[in-house]
């Protein structure tokens, strides 16, 4: 399994994620499955909502771009794209800030966590970690062919 | 290094793109996983929202706790069958879910016709700087007659006066209470005073003694439950405690015509305390 296709597979998992918490916004769901700490306080506050959008839903755009990156990468005609790599590598970085964002805002603001967003800020981190890594081996490999 | 990434198809020569065949078996595993994934997400997905519907695992209510006589506010009939207790904090995010989402339909289908008397009493928590100063407004609002629609604004501008928005909450408060009540200078006399900080830790004591750990907490015939609740699963705990009091609407003679002013908080709070 290559670093793309694990980036692909964790894309997937947090997409999944992202849409269970944007049910939940949009009344789908009655109540979240949530066996530590305090989901609800989190979800209903007034920083769940970004720029008038769930911040979940914020997190299924984030999860859909990285999985279609991270499968295009997977291509042979962008297996080496440097440029491929890079851009994966600002969205996963963006997506550690805003996580960033996210968790001190439920540690010092709301003063309540959500198991399901923390699960989604470790899936943020191990995506960051993968990228990182597989820009660095585009970086070697155009080294090496040049 | 370089036979790692060969081995997957990475550092070839453009061009050269033809997979060994450990590559195919490494995407073929990917598939099977990603495939794997796809079906498991959707089916949680599935049964996350088909659990909804699902029945609400309540718990019975302990008899030997003090019982509510006529603390808090109340809505509907005095003779509806089946009474049910919201211990309630302003403050609380999904106490505001439930009295924005559900509550409108609580008042208008069992409310409005006669099933049930909705009694709210304030339990305002600790982690919340500012629900203590909604109660008393609240409670402000209730002498002159307006405690519900002033419950529905708080709910409704949670986001304008509570702890993140604001360390002057009585200010917000009061322009929230002004449009809502006929004496505006009465009622910010009585907000500023705090003159019913005296009811609201009555309340607040009446479900400290009753144990109430979070809000909402909802007390439905002889059920608990402690937790914001959608409009069908506290319908089937209503329709469970109406069963048990053998009582129809009808039959318990109903002050309907009372209740059915009721939807679109129009009804009048009755107090004790």
């Amino acid at each position: 399994m290559t670093k793309r296709m694990w980036m692909a597979l964790i894309s997937l998992a947090g997409l999944f994620l992202g849409v269970y918490l944007t049910m939940y916004k949009f009344g789908v769901i009655g109540t979240l499955a949530c066996n530590v700490g305090s989901c609800e306080q989190v979800q209903t506050s007034r920083w769940s909502v970004f720029l008038g959008l769930p911040v979940a839903t914020w997190g299924v755009g984030f999860y859909v771009l990285m999985l279609g990156l991270s499968i295009a990468g997977m291509q042979p005609r962008f297996l080496d794209s440097r440029r491929l790599s890079l851009g994966i590598l600002v969205l996963a970085g963006w997506g550690v800030l805003f996580t960033a964002w996210l968790n001190y805002l439920e540690g010092f603001v709301i003063h309540a966590w959500c198991e399901w967003c923390l699960g989604s800020a470790a899936m943020v981190l191990l995506l960051f970690a993968l990228a990182i890594m597989d820009w660095r081996e585009t970086r070697e490999i155009e080294r090496e062919t040049r | 290094m370089a036979n790692k990434r060969v081995e997957t198809g990475r550092g070839r020569k453009p061009g050269v793109v033809k997979a060994s065949k450990k590559a195919s078996t490494s995407n073929r595993a990917f598939y099977l996983i990603i495939a794997a994934i796809a079906i498991g997400g959707i089916a949680a997905l599935t049964y996350a929202s088909t659990r909804s519907n699902a029945a609400v695992n309540a718990s019975p209510v302990d008899t030997t706790l003090p019982a509510v006589k006529s603390e808090g506010y109340v809505m509907g009939s005095p003779t509806a069958p089946v009474e049910v207790i919201e211990f309630g904090d302003f403050e609380c995010p999904q106490c505001g879910r439930f009295a924005t989402l559900t509550e409108p339909d609580i008042r208008k289908n069992l409310v409005g016709t006669g099933m049930i008397r909705f009694r709210y009493i304030d339990f305002p928590l600790q982690i919340h700087p500012n629900t203590w100063n909604a109660s008393r407004a609240a409670a402000c609002a209730d002498q002159q007659g307006k405690f519900w629609e002033m419950h529905d604004a708080l709910y409704a501008n949670q986001d304008r006066w509570d702890g993140a928005a604001t360390r002057n909450p009585d200010k917000v408060l009061r322009q929230i209470g002004d449009q809502i009540v006929p004496d505006k200078s009465k009622f910010d006399t009585c907000v500023d005073t705090k003159a019913t900080q005296a009811k609201i830790q009555a309340h607040w004591s009446l479900g400290m003694a009753r144990h109430v750990e979070g809000t909402p907490t909802l007390v439905i015939g002889d059920k608990q439950v402690a937790q914001s609740l959608p409009y069908d699963q506290f319908k089937q705990l209503v329709d469970s405690a109406l069963a048990k009091s053998g009582k129809t609407p009808a039959a318990a003679g109903g002050d309907t015509a009372q209740s059915a002013t009721v939807g679109g908080a129009k009804g009048g709070s009755k107090k004790a305390r």
